[in-house]
């Protein structure tokens, strides 16, 4: 019974995903019909080159874009929540969307204009506020995932603090470049972010439905997962790692986008299921769909304007976890 | 299957363990008491390699524990202990699944014989119509018989229990023994009653301070002096006429000289 369920949500939501992506290729400030960009994906048909420069060039990344990192999130948050047997564990957990922005504001403001992409700031910081987290929590063998959330937290805040110091002080042009940053957007992203961005997904999930069935002996205690054959401070060390690295690939080409790696796990936990794999798979399809569909209302509300998705997904995620909390599903 | 050598285990300056001494034989099942605190659980701890030994030797079919990896140890040996509830709602039937993982590699996947040996083991433990449910819906004495049942897929030559008859009533006491007894794989278990101990296993382990205080059959370890001694109450052993086995009765001081 619990398998024709699962079978149904995910050729639904697969189904759901197509659509999306393609329909989402149709929508912005330039009228493209759904027929040229058919035509102008398949190749058949020589479309307008104007056509074709908006799908291939601009539309296109942006929406393989907004599927990896919407996948990406929801899988990282999924990992984390499984791993850690933490229902509020996130992606943002090791204080990387403060270690970010600290790296943004530092090549923004303090260093010379230009001798440092703000990606590869964010990038840098994010990495270091894990490596900080990594140091300080290394003790206890992650065992207390309280302790490693606990962390991040202080991380966060020690790093926001200097942030905003720095950005007092700042003029006000470059900081409200960081502060928008921060507030994440795809509007930024090109192919060159897909072939970041793609691999890295792609390696985090394939090594997540490796370890599967580690993962679902942790689901019911370390002791049980221990006594199965799984060294569970590897297990959850790699993982750490690897969710880690990926979000802060995600946070340096989009900066912060919230709450969906919290959100989409329980959401997809409700519907898939709770083991690893159907987890993971419905967190990657329906994350991707979450993050299209903010995307595109993120571009297309506001006339000649976007609305930073960071501001969208914290403003619906936040909605919809007081909504489940107070339905008692959580 | 199972030789334990003049095993000791320190924690701190604290001597949890000292100088414990036994062996077990395929299909033997045998039963760890002794008072709270008196070793029982950290010596379950050291057989399943949650603790190394500090001195001694702990042979496991005739080779050293600490030369298995945890894959075959995992193969080899099965633990059945209590969990506290899950935080996300699993099934019987994924619980029991867990019980393959030690045979398995990445990426392997469930195949048809494995759903047989799951549905063997749940149909073992009388468990196979509730396959499907959640485990939180299960009673103690059910979630007790399904980690046996993922134990059992284990496939292990040893299975170690830990207090596997807490907080269940009676009916469900004798059911889980029963069911563990007629299982035919060697079997070390630490229990608190000692009647159900020596109703059920070939052997006891009497622990006390964390030293053995004897080993042999009910009848050589459940004696009247050595009882008083270890517990600190007045005590009687008897055979109950229709069992044929010992059983003991602690007789406290009367209820009136108490208050």
């Amino acid at each position: 019974m619990l398998k024709r369920h699962y079978a149904k949500a995910m050729m639904l939501s697969t189904l759901l995903l197509l659509a999306s992506m393609l329909l989402s290729l149709t929508l912005g400030s330039a009228d493209v019909s759904l027929a040229d960009t058919i035509s102008v994906l398949v190749g058949l048909a020589p479309g307008s080159p104007l056509a074709e420069t908006i799908v291939w060039q601009i539309r296109l990344p942006r929406l393989l874009c907004a599927v990896l990192v919407g996948a990406g999130l929801a899988v990282s948050g999924a990992i984390l929540q499984n791993a850690s047997r933490n229902p509020l564990a996130d992606p943002y957990l090791f204080g990387l969307m403060a270690g970010a922005g600290l790296g943004a504001t530092l090549v923004s403001v303090v260093l010379p204009a230009q001798l440092v992409g703000i990606a590869a700031g964010a990038f840098a910081g994010a990495l270091f506020a894990v490596a900080l987290v990594f140091v300080v929590c290394a003790g206890q063998h992650w065992r207390k995932v309280e302790i490693t959330l606990l962390a991040g937290v202080a991380v966060s805040f020690m790093l926001s603090a200097i942030s905003s110091f720095i950005l007092y002080f700042a003029e006000p042009f470059a900081a409200n470049r960081v502060i928008f940053w921060l507030m994440g957007s795809l509007s930024r992203t090109d192919w060159y972010s897909v072939a970041l961005l793609a691999p890295v997904v792609v390696l985090v999930l394939v090594l997540a439905l490796a370890l599967r069935r580690q993962l679902d002996a942790l689901l019911l205690s370390d002791d049980s997962a221990r006594t199965l054959g799984v060294n569970t401070t590897r297990l959850r060390l790699v993982l750490l790692l690897a969710t880690a690295l990926l979000t802060a690939c995600i946070v340096s080409q989009c900066g912060g986008i919230a709450f969906v790696g919290l959100m989409i796990p329980h959401l997809v936990r409700y519907f898939f299921g709770v083991t690893s794999v159907r987890l993971l798979l419905g967190c990657a399809v329906v994350g991707a769909v979450f993050l299209i569909w903010v995307d595109n209302l993120a571009r297309t509300v506001l006339p000649q304007q976007e609305i930073p998705l960071g501001v969208i997904t914290s403003l619906v995620g936040s909605v919809f976890f007081l909504f489940i909390m107070r339905a008692q599903r959580l | 299957m199972l030789n334990v050598s003049a095993v000791s285990l320190q924690l701190g300056d604290q001597t949890i363990l000292q100088d414990i001494q036994f062996s077990l034989a395929k299909g033997e099942f045998i039963g760890v008491v002794g008072p709270n605190g008196a070793g029982k659980s950290s010596l379950l701890r050291l057989i399943q390699r949650a603790v190394p030994a500090d001195s001694g030797q702990i042979l496991l079919k005739q080779r050293p524990l600490a030369h298995y990896t945890s894959q075959e140890l995992a193969r080899t040996l099965a633990v059945v202990s209590q969990h506290p509830p899950p935080l996300f709602a699993l099934t019987v039937q994924q619980v029991a699944e867990m019980g393959l993982l030690p045979h398995k590699s990445w990426f392997e996947r469930t195949t048809g014989s494995d759903e047989q040996a799951i549905a063997r083991a749940l149909q073992k433990v009388g468990l196979l119509n509730k396959a499907s449910q959640l485990i939180d819906t299960l009673s103690g004495g059910e979630l007790q018989r399904l980690y046996i049942a993922r134990a059992l897929l284990q496939q292990p030559a040893l299975l170690l229990l830990d207090e596997p008859t807490n907080h269940l009533d009676v009916h469900y006491q004798h059911q889980i023994l029963q069911l563990v007894r007629c299982l035919g794989i060697a079997v070390l278990a630490c229990l608190h009653d000692l009647n159900l101990a020596a109703l059920y296993c070939d052997k006891l382990l009497l622990l006390h301070q964390g030293r053995q205080c004897a080993f042999g059959t009910p009848a050589q370890v459940l004696q009247q002096e050595r009882l008083q001694q270890v517990f600190r109450l007045p005590c009687q052993v008897a055979v109950q006429p229709q069992l044929q086995r010992l059983q003991v009765t602690f007789l406290p001081p009367e209820l009136t000289d108490l208050c």
